[in-house]
């Protein structure tokens, strides 16, 4: 664990050396554009992502087939995914130590992992559901577990994703050994 | 109500509207607001918000996930208007069903929205761009409520496409801006 946060933490150095990093960091307007760009992406992605789960749980949109709703919301979602996941590396490169030693940012990337598998699951299933169900007010009981556990993780996410602007656990405030170890505080590493 | 006493209370209200903010009515109010942002402080909200610095947290993310879902809504409707998304479905059903996510939403920002706003309500009542936001805030349930779901309530299929779309980018304009007023009141101040 200490070799890979030190390998975390050297690469966060060598990119913070870099110009560019700094300079987006020390601009007010485009390093707040770009984060709210972030949030305002998450409305086309996770908006969709919901309204599909929410259909499947036969909460929203009930009167639309649900495949067809799948299928046709998939492109806006991916489209804001990919917005979210540019402007999201820009946020990282423009404070790279202080991102990379956050516990809530690590948490996250776990979280966005989990939820990608069980967007392909998902996914699967859905396909060999074929459409048997598309008008049904639910669909069945796969389908619905896999749409439940698609908005946990993401609430998770966002919540995760809000908690990096608070400073509670970084390394300067020298929490304890386990969430150090966690948060990837290495020793004798300079303040950033 | 009918099309011309829509269009008369909606022009009357525009009217209204650009006198307040052209005159010293605006500034008189805003100073007569002062005691209620001082009250807001000290409400539960506002002192659970300043002492647990996790629950505002938590309320914030609350607050983001209803705007996601509000922005999906909004983003279905408006990109159906527009003939973006969702072409063969008919537009009347994909219109009366986001509504319904739309409102429930909304209920849900404007929730966890005053509760955040009790935590910091001194700060933001000196922030230029939190009245910007209420502004743009005001004008989008204005313009969903009193507008755009009488205009497209009956039969929408009807309606001229051009005034579709021109709804539909108007629509998107507004909420654009509600959002990103909003994400700059926390660079602000």
């Amino acid at each position: 664990m200490e070799v890979f946060n030190q390998l975390i933490y050297d690469f966060a150095v060598w990119v913070d050396a870099h110009q560019w990093s700094t300079a987006l960091h020390e601009s007010f307007y485009v390093y707040n554009w770009i984060e709210s760009t972030h949030v305002v992406a998450l409305t086309l992605s996770i908006g969709m992502l919901f309204l599909i789960d929410l259909r499947m749980l036969g909460l929203a949109m009930v009167d639309i087939p649900a495949s067809t709703l799948a299928r046709r919301l998939s492109l806006p979602m991916f489209l804001g995914f990919t917005v979210m996941i540019i402007t999201g590396l820009l946020l990282f490169y423009a404070i790279p130590v202080r991102s990379a030693q956050s516990l809530w940012l690590r948490i996250k990337l776990v979280l966005l992992f989990a939820a990608a598998i069980n967007a392909w699951l998902f996914h699967r299933r859905m396909s060999a559901a074929g459409h048997s169900w598309d008008t049904a007010m639910k669909a069945p009981m796969r389908l619905q577990v896999g749409a439940s556990i698609s908005i946990t993780f993401w609430v998770l996410i966002v919540i995760c994703g809000r908690l990096i602007a608070y400073d509670w656990f970084d390394c300067r405030a020298e929490p304890s050994s386990f969430i150090a170890a966690l948060a990837g505080c290495v020793a004798g590493q300079e303040a950033f | 109500m009918g099309t011309y006493t829509r269009t008369i209370s909606v022009g009357t209200v525009i009217v209204f509207g650009l006198i307040f903010a052209l005159t010293d009515a605006r500034h008189t109010t805003w100073q007569a607001l002062l005691p209620l942002f001082e009250w807001m402080e000290t409400t539960p909200p506002g002192v659970i918000s300043q002492t647990y610095g996790a629950a505002f947290a938590l309320v914030e993310a609350a607050h983001l996930i209803a705007m996601a879902v509000l922005g999906g809504a909004v983003l279905v409707a408006d990109g159906r208007l527009l003939g973006l998304i969702l072409r063969d479905v008919p537009l009347s059903r994909v219109l009366d069903q986001s509504h319904r996510l739309f409102v429930w939403s909304l209920a849900a920002m404007i929730l966890t929205g005053v509760f955040m706003a009790c935590g910091v309500a001194l700060k933001v009542y000196y922030l230029n761009v939190f009245w910007y936001k209420m502004l743009a805030l005001g004008t989008g349930v204005f313009f969903v409520f009193f507008v755009r779901r009488p205009l497209l309530r009956g039969d929408v299929e009807k309606v001229n496409p051009q005034l579709l779309r021109l709804v539909g980018i108007a629509s998107l304009m507004i909420w654009f801006s509600v959002a990103a007023t909003g994400r700059w009141i926390g660079f602000s101040g």
